[in-house]
C-alpha cells in the first residue's frame, strides 16, 4: 500500500517546544495558593511502626496537613494495578498508600506533609516522631522461600506467584544430547532513571472534582485514587502531562494518591515533585533474576532440550510481579525451536525495593541467559554465532513453547543475518593489549498486553468546518512519539497536512480512554482505533463527495486537503467544501472508534498453555567491543541492530526507539548496578548509579525490516520494549569472543572481567 | 544514608565578598563558623544532603583578583577561582602542562566545569581530586592567606585526610604556583572511571625531565589509593638517573603497586586498584617520557 505521510521520518510536532524548553512538564506548573508536599519515608527496610506522633509537625507554622495511614479512608486496597478487566486474585496484590504497622522496605512512605513551602514541609518531616521496632527482614529471594523465612507481608508465605511450561520430556532428551551447557545467570535491580522525576499538582476544581495533573504512563489510575478516597470514580480527574521518560517506572501509581489526599484534606492546590534521590527510593525497579539454564544440543548444533528455573525478586510488594513473571516464563526459551522444554518460574517477596514494570517486562532477563547459552554452545561445537542461531531459530509456522501459534511474521533468521553481516570483515586488534571481539544476540518480545486482559483503546477524530482536524485520545505520550503516530495516521487517511491536525491527549474526563502507555501497546491499540475512526469519517466524506462529484465511491482519493476523482484528477472538491456540505445536511463529521485486542481466557493453572500474547516482535543486535586486557575496560565500538518492525509509521522515531533501547541495554550490560545491601540502598544518586553518557556509547546503526505482517495499523509491530532485547547479551558474548571469559552476572564491570581473565590464566 | 533534598535546610547568612580583603576579614570575623563557597559543585551537595552545616557562607568566586592564569616562560601562577573549564581551554596549559590539561579534561561535564574551580577541587580535600596528582608532580606550592599574613605550603603537605587539609579556619587559598620545571620535561595524567566524566576509581600523574637517554628529575603521584593524593618516592627513585627502558618502567610501576594500599569502596575494589595501578603508571611514564622527547 502506498502511503504519503505514514512511513515518513517527519519531526514530531512536540519536538520544537521540547528542544526550546518551553513545554510545560509536570513540575512546570503552579496554581495560586499552592502548597508543597513532602513524604516521610521509612528509615529501615523491615520494622514495626510502634507509634507515629505528628503533633510537633502539625504545630509548625506554615504546615497545613500531616497525614498518616490512619487518615487515609481506604489505605489498603486489593489492587489490579490499573487493569479494568476482572482477572482474579492471581494477578492482584496489596496496594498500601502509607505504611501501617509493618514497614516492608527502605523508603516506604509513612506520612505526608503539605506546607507553604518545600522547606517548611521538609522541616515538618523532621518533626514527625516515629518509633520503630526493627525486624530482621529477608533480602534474598531464595532465603525468602524457605519454610521458616521472615514474612515480608501479612500472608503466611513470601511466594508471589509461580508458572510452569512443560513440553516434551527433558529428562530423556538430555540423555540423547551430545552437548549440555549449564550456567546460572544473575541480573541486578535496574532503575528507570528517567530525566523527569515523579511530579504532579492536584487541586479541587469548582465542581468538587479532585483533579491531578501528573506525569504518568497510566491515567486510568484515577479509579484507584477514587477508591483510596472512597469517592465515585467520576469525582477524580487525571490530566496526564507530556512525560519526560517512563520506561515502566511511571506505570504504577507514584504521587497521585498522595496529592489527592492532601488536596482533599486542605482544599488547596498541592504540588509534589520528587528529588532524584527520592525517586530512586520511591519507585519500582526492574526485577533481579537468578536464572539456572541447562541447554542440550546434538553435535550438529540442534537444540534438543532446555530446562530452566527463574527466580525473580519482587521486593516488598506484589505490584506487577505476576505479570512480569508470566512474560519471563513465556519468553524463557527464546525464539528457538526446542522440542523438550521445562520452565519453572517463581516470584518472591523480600524487604528489598519493590520490583515492577521496566521496559522489557520480564523478557529481557531470560534473553541475557538464553543468548549466553547459545553462544557457549556455539563455542563448544565450533559453530559461528550466526550458524547456531539459524539452525535453531523459529520460522514461520512454528509454535511457541506454550503451544500457541505465531501469527504475522517470524523474521528471526532475517534480522540475525542482517545484523551480523552488517559488521563486515573483521579488523585486526588495534593495540597489543586491546582485543576486539564480536557478539550476536537475537530476541523476542510481545507487543500489546496479555490477551486475557481484554485490552481496548478508543480514539476520537473530528473535522472542523475549515478543514482542520481535532483529535482526542487518552494516550499518555512518554516522549516516544505516541501522539505523533496517531496524528500521522489521521493525516495519511484524511489527506490533511500534519500542521492542520491538533491532538488533545491524556485527560480521563475529556479524552476517550486509550489505555496505558505500557506493554508496547499504543501504536498497536490506539493506532488501530485511530485508523478505524479516520476511516469511518472518511467513509462519510466519500459518500457525500461521490454525490457532489457524481463519481463512483471507489474513484475518489484524499490528497492535499482535496477529494479528487482518480480517473479525472482535474475534478475535485476542497475537503472543507465537502465538510461544509455535510454540516449543512446535518452530518457532524466526527467519530469515536474502539479497537478491541484478541481475547483469550485467564489461565486457570500455573502450567501455561496456549495463547497469551497477540503477536511478537523479533530483533537482533550485533556488536563489536574493544577490551583493554590490562584494565578490563570495555568499549562498545560498533553496534548494529536489525528489527522487523512490520511497518515503520515514522522511521526516525523507530530508529530513536531502537537506539534508546540499545543505550539502555549498554548500561544494563556494563555500568548500571542498583546495589542493595540488606535492604539498604548503596547507589542512591546518579553519582553512584551510573548511566552510560554520550561518550560511552557508539553510534547505533539501525536496519529496519518491514514485513508488513504486524497486527498494528498498516501492518506495524510494536518496538518500544522489544528494543531492549539482545544488546546486553550481544555485548557479553563479544567480551567472551575478545578475551575468552564468560560473564554470567550483570553488569560486566572491568573488575569482574579483569579478575575473570586473571583467574583463567592461572 | 543522607539524601540530597535539593533544599538548603539549615539557616545561614550569605556573604558575598567582591574583594580578597573583605573575604579575609569575613573569614577572620566568623572564624570557624563560616564555609567558603566557590563553584559550589561539592559544597552545595553536602549542604543539601545535610552533611554539612555552617552559620555563614562566604562567596568568593567573584573575586576578580583570584581569577587568573599567568604563565611566564618558566612558571605558572593560577588564581584558585579560575574555573576548570578556563584551565582546560588555556593554550599554555594544553601545550606545556599536559598532566594538568588531561586531568581537567577528564573531569565532569562542561556545565559543571564552568562552575567548578581548581581552588575548590583542592580545598574540598577529596582523595580522588583529579587536579591534585598533577600539582603534586609539578611540585606546586599553595599560597594560603589570612589577615594574619600569607604562608606558602607545598601541595604535598596540604592534604591531611579525606576532606581534611592544613587550611586554617580563617585562611583562604589565594594562589597555586607551579615552579620552573626545567628543560625537556614531559608530564601525563591517566584515570580510570566507571563512565566518562566520572570521579576517579584511580588516577595517576607523572612528570619527568629527560637528559639524553636517561631520566632526570621525576615525580609520580596517585589519587584514590590512600586517604589523600600521594606521591610514591620509592618508584620515583627507581627511575631517577637511569637509562629509560621498558624494563625500568615495569620495575617502577611494579614497585609502586606494591606500595599503595587502596581500599574497597562504591567505585571499585582494593584488588582492582592495586592491579591496574601498575598498568596506568606504566602508561603514564611512557607517555611523559615521549612528551619529554624520549624514545622507547
Amino acid at each position: 500500500m502506498e502511503t504519503s505521510v505514514v512511513g515518513k521520518g517527519l519531526p514530531k510536532f512536540d519536538a520544537y517546544t521540547k528542544a526550546k524548553g518551553t513545554i510545560a512538564y509536570a513540575d512546570d506548573f503552579s496554581l495560586p495558593g499552592m502548597l508543597y508536599a513532602k513524604v516521610l519515608r521509612s528509615k529501615y527496610p523491615a520494622a514495626m511502626i510502634i507509634s507515629i506522633n505528628t503533633a510537633r509537625a502539625k504545630s509548625l507554622p506554615g504546615v497545613h496537613a500531616v497525614m498518616t495511614g490512619k487518615d487515609v479512608p481506604h489505605n489498603n486496597l486489593r489492587a489490579k494495578f490499573g487493569q479494568s478487566t476482572d482477572i482474579g486474585p492471581n494477578f492482584e496484590g496489596l496496594y498500601r498508600v502509607l505504611a501501617e504497622e509493618k514497614v516492608r522496605f527502605l523508603g516506604e512512605a509513612i506520612a505526608l506533609v503539605a506546607a507553604d513551602s518545600e522547606k517548611i514541609a521538609e522541616e515538618a518531616l523532621a518533626l514527625i516522631d516515629v518509633i520503630y521496632e526493627q525486624l530482621p527482614g529477608v533480602f534474598d529471594p531464595i532465603e525468602a522461600l524457605k519454610q521458616d523465612a521472615y514474612l515480608v507481608g501479612d500472608n503466611d508465605t513470601n511466594l508471589v506467584s509461580q508458572f510452569k511450561i512443560r513440553q516434551g520430556d527433558v529428562e530423556t532428551a538430555f540423555k540423547s544430547a551430545d552437548v549440555i551447557v549449564e550456567n546460572t545467570y544473575s541480573v541486578p535491580f535496574k532503575d528507570h532513571a528517567f530525566l523527569e522525576p515523579e511530579s504532579g499538582v492536584a487541586w479541587v476544581d469548582e465542581n468538587g472534582i479532585i483533579t491531578i495533573r501528573v506525569c504518568t504512563q497510566v491515567i486510568e489510575h484515577f479509579r484507584t485514587v477514587a477508591e483510596v478516597l472512597g469517592i465515585p470514580h467520576n469525582h477524580v480527574r487525571v490530566i496526564g502531562t507530556w512525560v519526560g521518560g517512563g520506561f515502566g517506572g511511571k506505570e504504577d501509581i507514584t504521587v497521585e494518591s498522595f496529592l489527592a489526599l492532601l488536596t482533599w484534606k486542605t482544599k488547596r492546590p498541592v504540588k509534589l515533585t520528587y528529588t532524584r534521590e527520592e525517586s530512586f527510593l520511591a519507585h519500582s525497579k526492574r526485577h533481579p533474576f537468578v536464572m539456572k539454564y541447562k541447554t542440550g544440543a546434538t553435535k550438529d548444533g540442534l537444540l534438543v532440550a532446555l530446562e530452566t528455573e527463574l527466580i525473580a525478586d519482587s521486593g516488598a510488594y506484589t505490584y506487577l510481579s505476576p505479570w512480569v513473571l508470566l512474560y519471563a516464563t513465556v519468553n524463557a526459551a527464546g525464539p528457538y525451536n526446542i522440542p523438550n522444554v521445562k520452565v519453572d518460574t517463581v516470584a518472591v517477596l523480600t524487604n528489598n525495593p519493590f520490583s515492577s514494570a521496566y521496559r522489557g517486562f520480564g523478557a529481557v532477563q531470560p534473553n541475557f541467559a538464553y543468548e549466553s547459552q547459545m553462544d557457549e554452545l556455539a563455542r563448544i561445537l565450533d559453530l559461528d554465532p550466526l550458524t547456531i542461531r539459524l539452525k535453531n531459530c523459529l520460522q514461520q509456522g512454528d509454535t511457541l513453547t506454550t503451544g500457541a501459534d505465531f501469527g504475522g511474521s517470524v523474521a528471526v533468521r532475517e534480522v540475525a543475518e542482517k545484523a551480523w553481516q552488517a559488521l563486515g570483515p573483521k579488523r585486526a586488534d588495534p593495540g597489543k593489549h586491546i582485543k576486539l571481539g564480536r557478539g550476536l544476540a537475537v530476541g523476542m518480545m510481545s507487543y500489546g498486553r496479555l490477551t486475557f486482559l481484554h485490552d481496548t483503546s478508543r480514539s476520537y477524530i473530528k473535522l472542523e468546518l475549515d478543514g482542520s482536524v481535532l483529535m482526542r485520545s487518552g494516550i499518555p505520550d512518554l516522549g516516544a512519539g505516541q501522539a505523533q503516530a496517531l496524528v500521522q495516521i489521521a493525516a495519511e487517511e484524511l489527506g490533511v497536512p500534519l500542521e492542520k491536525i491538533k491532538i488533545f491527549t491524556s485527560d480521563t474526563s475529556l479524552t476517550p480512554l486509550a489505555g496505558t502507555s505500557t506493554a508496547t501497546r499504543q501504536l498497536y491499540m490506539s493506532g488501530n482505533a485511530t485508523l478505524k475512526a479516520a476511516r469511518e469519517v472518511k467513509e462519510r466524506l466519500i459518500n457525500k463527495a461521490s454525490v457532489m462529484l457524481k463519481a463512483d465511491k471507489t474513484d475518489l482519493k484524499f490528497e492535499n486537503e482535496k477529494i479528487i476523482r482518480i480517473s479525472e484528477p482535474d475534478k475535485y472538491l476542497a475537503l472543507s467544501t465537502v465538510i461544509g456540505q455535510c454540516s449543512t445536511d446535518g452530518d457532524e463529521l466526527y467519530s469515536e472508534a474502539q479497537f478491541n485486542a484478541p481475547f483469550t481466557e485467564v489461565p486457570v493453572s500455573d502450567v501455561i498453555t496456549g495463547q497469551t500474547f497477540a503477536d511478537f516482535t523479533f530483533g537482533a543486535y550485533a556488536v563489536e567491543v574493544a577490551i583493554d586486557e590490562e584494565t578490563g575496560e570495555v568499549n562498545v565500538e560498533r553496534a548494529v541492530t536489525c528489527y522487523d518492525v512490520g511497518k515503520a509509521i515514522n522511521p526516525l522515531n523507530v530508529e530513536g526507539q531502537l537506539e534508546g533501547g540499545g543505550v539502555d541495554s549498554i548500561g544494563y550490560a556494563l555500568t548500571e548496578n542498583f546495589v542493595v545491601e540488606q535492604g539498604y540502598l548503596k547507589s542512591h544518586s546518579l553519582a553512584e548509579y551510573l548511566l552510560p553518557t554520550a561518550l560511552d556509547v557508539p553510534d547505533i546503526e539501525t536496519i529496519l525490516v518491514e514485513s508488513g505482517a504486524g497486527i498494528g495499523p498498516y501492518g506495524a509491530k510494536g518496538i518500544g520494549e522489544p528494543a531492549c532485547n539482545a544488546m546486553a547479551p550481544a555485548i557479553i558474548n563479544a567480551i567472551r569472543d575478545a578475551v575468552g571469559v564468560r560473564i554470567t552476572s550483570l553488569p560486566a564491570t572491568p573488575e569482574k572481567i579483569l579478575f575473570a581473565m586473571l583467574s583463567r590464566i592461572k | 544514608m543522607k539524601t540530597n533534598t535539593k533544599i538548603l535546610a539549615s539557616e545561614f547568612e550569605y556573604l558575598e565578598c567582591p574583594t580578597l580583603a573583605e573575604a579575609l576579614n569575613c573569614l577572620s570575623k566568623y572564624n570557624g563558623k563560616a564555609k567558603i563557597l566557590a563553584g559550589g559543585t561539592d559544597l552545595l551537595i553536602k549542604m543539601k544532603s545535610g552533611l554539612l552545616q555552617c552559620q555563614y557562607l562566604i562567596f568568593v568566586k567573584k573575586i576578580e583578583a583570584l581569577n587568573y592564569l599567568i604563565s611566564d616562560k618558566k612558571t605558572l601562577r593560577i588564581g584558585p577561582m579560575i574555573s576548570l573549564r578556563s584551565i582546560e581551554k588555556n593554550e599554555q596549559v594544553k601545550a606545556y602542562y599536559s598532566a594538568l590539561f588531561e586531568a581537567v579534561r577528564s573531569m565532569a561535564a562542561t556545565s559543571v566545569k564552568n562552575m567548578a574551580t581548581i581552588g575548590g577541587n583542592l580545598c574540598n580535600g577529596s582523595p580522588a581530586a583529579d587536579t591534585a596528582p598533577p600539582l603534586l608532580v609539578y611540585g606546586a606550592t599553595l599560597k594560603l592567606s589570612s589577615i594574619r599574613g600569607d604562608r606558602i605550603v607545598p601541595v604535598e603537605e596540604f592534604f591531611v585526610g579525606p576532606s581534611q587539609t592544613v587550611l586554617e579556619s580563617d585562611e583562604l587559598l589565594t594562589e597555586i604556583c607551579l615552579p620552573d620545571l626545567g628543560d625537556q620535561i614531559g608530564s601525563s595524567f591517566l584515570k580510570l572511571g566507571r563512565v566518562s566524566a566520572d570521579i576517579a576509581k584511580i588516577n595517576v600523574a607523572v612528570c619527568l625531565n629527560r637528559t639524553g637517554k636517561s631520566v632526570g628529575n621525576c615525580r609520580i603521584a596517585f589519587g584514590s589509593v590512600a586517604p589523600t593524593p600521594i606521591r610514591i618516592p620509592e618508584a620515583e627513585e627507581i627511575l631517577k638517573g637511569q637509562e629509560m627502558s621498558d624494563e625500568l618502567i615495569v620495575k617502577a610501576a611494579k614497585a609502586a603497586a606494591g606500595l599503595i594500599k587502596p581500599i574497597t569502596d562504591k567505585r571499585s575494589t582494593n584488588s582492582y586498584r592495586q592491579q591496574v595501578s601498575k598498568v596506568i603508571l606504566e602508561e603514564g611514564i611512557r607517555s611523559a617520557w615521549q612528551r619529554a622527547g624520549g624514545e622507547l
